[in-house]
């Protein structure tokens, strides 16, 4: 079985933000910190866990992203892919998800791959759109929202179960091979381990420079961001904490919540 | 030139959902910067009557399907239906519901008819004649605009709309002279996913549709034990229950059946008090429905605060135990 994980570098949520000046992506400095996509922790546990079960398993890992973004590719071999691919691309800014997608799908066409994970959102630009579209380009089924998934005996097929609005689950049989994106709560991603990451230190990535590749042409155009306008519903309470306790009772109380 | 705008309704079977009349406005929207013709399509084992519904409250001519396997949102089938159809009646817009079917299918559209994809809009404006779509990023601390300008002319754009984010709008008159339907079955041969059945919702039965008050931990509570200072707070409160975000479910902090939210419980409780959550979209979705929202977050750009009443700037760990001494003096005591 070979399996391969998308996994994207995203800013850490919690830095600071601030606009670059040309009003169409953020300004990062030497204190933005950067971390795995939190779905695609959740793919790559996954995989790791058939792994397990299917000992013949090759796991692979792919990220399209600037040359920092080889932490993430690490982080995985730490946590026990066996290969890294890396798309690199230093363009910085909004990479709309189908070049995302094309430029995976070129690496993929090339090899055999039995799956596809990838999260099922990134944390930053929030499309929950790579995942579809790269087995839309190929031609596989795909499940989105996995947040069970069982493989047959015979390795033919897969029971999954993907989750919908309320948390309710819809069960199918997907076949092989197809594109699964992965939600959170299907596992408890794992820790990196030690002896791995010494040893995914020395790991030769394979390097694939972005400009080698076709790119998308239908895409849409990132035209500006902002920061969203502050609303004026709602009230800021001021001084200390016993003000606020105090101030926040006195409303609930006049609304007769407490 | 006139263009055609094409909406992909959502039901449930029995009812058109809301979500399809935001398209509408979305739809509309679009119509007042461009000429634009608008068509629904709505796939389901029984449509004729949903399609005749749509069609009456919109005013606009309605592809109902019928396919088998259906009853159920089936992604395979979905696809395998709609790429043909919108190949041979092509659409400049496709408005899509942003739920999870919708997500599920919208972004193969655009790749099957050589489209654009823009996820999630949360609004729409025009600027120098260009269309731009807007949408959060960044857990909503940033909001984009995107647009469609340098796409080729016969490309169709899939849009689709996150829920709440238009007013639902549709005809008043009940007029069935409006109805224009053309009503189809067709075959679908599915091999490649075959569905198996519904697991229900862990939150069936929740006692959050219930409550008056909820108070929920998001991953600001940081460890597990810290879980204890939402349940201080929700004991001042008589006939309240406890919720959290996603994030503390999945770390088995809180229960599922606790998630708030668009795939836990959409709760509409009177006094909604949200703790180290940071207002992710999906937890807008479920708590819109409160009648008043009290948000306690350290960070004072959390998104949350767009939402709330009485925003507050502190670290929950000193000042819940604060409002639960302050209201345990102010209380009667007999
Ligand atoms: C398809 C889909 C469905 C989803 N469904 C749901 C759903 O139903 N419900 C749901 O909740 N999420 C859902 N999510 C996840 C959602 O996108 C967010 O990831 C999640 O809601 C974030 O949870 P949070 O606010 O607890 O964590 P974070 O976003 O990490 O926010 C933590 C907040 O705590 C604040 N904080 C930190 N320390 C403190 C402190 N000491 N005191 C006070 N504040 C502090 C921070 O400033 C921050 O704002 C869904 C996601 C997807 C893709
Ligand atoms: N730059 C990238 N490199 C590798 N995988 C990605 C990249 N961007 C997105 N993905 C994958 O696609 C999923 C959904 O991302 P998105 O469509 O941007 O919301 C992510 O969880 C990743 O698995």
């Amino acid at each position: 079985m070979k399996i391969l994980v998308c996994i994207k570098q995203v800013m850490e949520s919690g830095s600071p933000i601030k606009i670059d000046p040309s009003g169409k992506w953020l300004q990062y400095s030497q204190s933005t910190r950067f971390e795995i996509n939190k779905y695609d922790e959740y793919a790559i546990e996954e995989a790791i866990q058939i792994k397990e079960n299917f000992k013949d398993t090759q796991i692979d890992v792919i990220t399209v992203g600037p040359s920092h973004a080889s932490d993430v590719l690490r982080r995985a071999l730490g946590m026990g892919a066996d290969e890294a691919i890396h798309i690199l691309d230093e363009a910085k800014g909004y990479r709309p998800p189908a070049i995302t997608a094309e430029w995976i799908t070129a690496f993929v066409k090339k090899e055999t791959y039995d799956l596809i994970f990838t999260g099922i959102m990134s944390d930053d630009e929030m499309n929950a759109q790579t995942g579809v579209m790269i087995s839309q380009i190929l031609d596989w089924p795909c499940a989105t929202a996995v947040i069970k998934e069982e493989i047959s005996n015979d390795r033919k097929k897969m029971r999954i179960e993907r989750e919908i609005e309320g948390g309710a689950k819809d069960i199918f049989d997907i076949t092989l091979p197809c594109v699964l994106t992965i939600q959170t709560g299907i596992n408890t991603p794992r820790y990196p381990s030690l002896s791995k990451v010494l040893r995914a230190k020395k790991k030769t990535l394979q390097i694939i420079p972005a400009k080698t590749l076709k790119t998308a042409e239908q895409i849409p155009s990132l035209e500006t961001i902002q920061f969203p306008e502050k609303t004026t519903r709602g009230i800021v309470l001021k001084g200390s904490s016993q003000d606020k306790a105090k101030a926040l009772l006195n409303i609930l109380a006049s609304k007769t919540l407490v | 030139m006139t263009k055609k705008i094409t909406i992909i309704a959502d039901h449930d079977g029995k009812n058109i959902k809301p979500i399809t009349w935001e398209l509408f406005a979305f739809a509309k929207k679009i119509q007042a910067h461009e000429k634009a013709d608008i068509y629904f399509f709505i796939i389901g084992e029984n449509t004729k009557e949903l399609a005749q519904d749509i069609s009456i409250h919109s005013g606009c001519k309605t592809y109902a399907m019928d396919v088998l396997g259906t009853n159920n949102y089936h992604g395979q089938i979905y696809k395998k239906i709609l790429i043909p159809f919108l190949t041979k009646n092509p659409a400049d817009y496709i408005l899509v519901p942003h739920t999870t079917s919708g997500m599920d299918y919208a972004p193969a559209l655009s790749i099957a008819l050589k489209g654009s994809c823009i996820t999630a809009v949360e609004g729409i404006h025009n600027k120098d004649n260009v269309l731009h779509f807007v949408r959060a990023m960044f857990g909503r601390k940033i909001q984009a605009d995107l647009s469609n300008k340098n796409l080729g002319a016969s490309s169709p754009q899939v849009l689709t709309l996150q829920a709440g984010s238009f007013k639902p709008f549709k005809l008043d008159q009940n007029d069935i002279k409006n109805i224009n339907i053309i009503h189809e079955a067709f075959d679908c041969l599915e091999k490649e996913m075959i569905y198996k059945g519904c697991q229900p919702s862990p939150s069936k039965g929740s006692n959050l549709a219930k409550a008056e008050v909820i108070v929920s931990g998001g991953r600001g509570i940081e460890e597990e034990e810290n879980y204890k200072y939402i349940e201080m707070l929700a004991d001042i409160f008589p006939r309240s229950a406890t919720g959290a975000s996603r994030p503390i479910c999945d770390y088995g902090w809180a229960k599922y059946s606790q998630q708030v939210g668009a795939t836990g419980t959409i709760i509409s409780p009177k006094l909604y008090i949200a703790c180290g959550i940071s207002g992710a979209t999906q937890h807008l979705e479920g708590i819109r429905d409160s009648q008043f929202i009290v948000a306690i977050n350290s960070d004072p750009d959390a998104p949350i605060f767009q939402v709330a009443d009485i925003c507050i700037i502190e670290d929950l760990t000193d000042f819940i135990p604060i409002i639960v001494e302050t209201a345990k003096k102010k209380r009667p005591t007999n």
